[in-house]
């Protein structure tokens, strides 16, 4: 967790181009959610989570300048927050982020589709399996899918489909080319599939172990 | 763009582009060639709608409320500011 004195935090008293005081912190009410609900997925852990959205909304406002677009709020607060999650696991591993993650070459991620798995004769001719199946889906099945992604992949699934960020957005906030990004995300969401239909094939009443 | 412009594609590279295609990431060209066979393919249009709503449902129940514990210390933080 940061800790700042009261100069660090009285240090950015002037105001902003873009966002006074009043309005940055009606912006960070108005993404709370979102930034808990991002951090939480990063972090896998409530109490990290809220470490992580504290840290973040203190660094936003010591570099409240170096927001430029106030239509870019959203993006520029995620990047702020996966930095500053990158950078404290890099410091609690003692290595490097990348060092860290599964290779890409050698990661078990060969293409899987659910659709491929649901789309099947013999269970077409039964019922309509891709809308069951989505209709049975809960959100525990979203979150265990989620957190058993290798971090590379969990961090780009997160920030396109739970924040919405554009490819190039997730490029500027990661600093890892475009192509990267495609690739992670493709692997990350076919993974994310691959967890899901896993999860689906299990008893449902049997308890998680958790 | 007009019609005759649009490249025909196989399902197999309409699947390719599909996840791109939904994200809005793919250039002009190829959303377009996308978007003509799915309205010719019923088998990648049903696959296109399952990807879609998939990616829905992924969104919507990933998504949390923050705790009240939280908004209290970010309103102690942003006191200070």
């Amino acid at each position: 967790m940061m800790h700042l004195t009261m100069e660090q935090m009285n240090d950015n008293s002037a105001v902003s181009p873009t966002l006074n005081r009043e309005h940055f912190v009606k912006q960070i009410e108005a993404h709370l959610d979102q930034l808990y609900g991002s951090a939480l997925r990063l972090t896998r852990n409530s109490s990290d989570a809220e470490d992580l959205v504290a840290d973040t909304v203190t660094k936003a406002w010591i570099c409240i300048d170096s927001l430029q677009d106030l239509d870019r709020f959203k993006p520029w607060l995620l990047r702020i927050m996966t930095n500053h999650f990158i950078s404290e696991r890099r410091k609690a591993s003692n290595r490097a982020i990348h060092e860290s993650y599964v290779e890409e070459s050698e990661s078990d991620d060969e293409p899987f589709s659910l659709f491929e798995r649901l789309h099947q004769p013999f269970l077409l001719w039964w019922s309509n399996p891709e809308q069951e199946f989505l209709n049975q889906l809960l959100k525990e099945d979203i979150e265990t899918a989620l957190n058993d992604l290798a971090e590379q992949f969990r961090v780009v699934v997160i920030l396109a489909d739970m924040e919405g960020l554009s490819y190039q957005e997730i490029s500027e906030v990661l600093d890892l080319p475009v192509g990267t990004v495609r690739s992670r995300l493709s692997r990350g969401r076919s993974a994310l599939q691959k967890a899901l239909w896993q999860h689906a094939q299990e008893p449902k009443n049997s308890p998680s172990g958790e | 763009m007009t019609k005759k412009d649009v490249k025909k594609i196989e399902c197999e590279e309409a699947i390719r582009m599909l996840l791109e295609y939904l994200d809005n990431e793919l250039d002009e060209h190829n959303h377009d060639s996308v978007e003509d066979h799915l309205h010719a393919c019923r088998a990648c249009y049903t696959r296109m709608e399952f990807e879609s709503r998939l990616k829905n449902v992924v969104k919507e129940k990933a998504q949390e409320k923050a705790p009240i514990d939280l908004r209290n210390r970010i309103k102690k933080i942003s006191e200070q500011f």
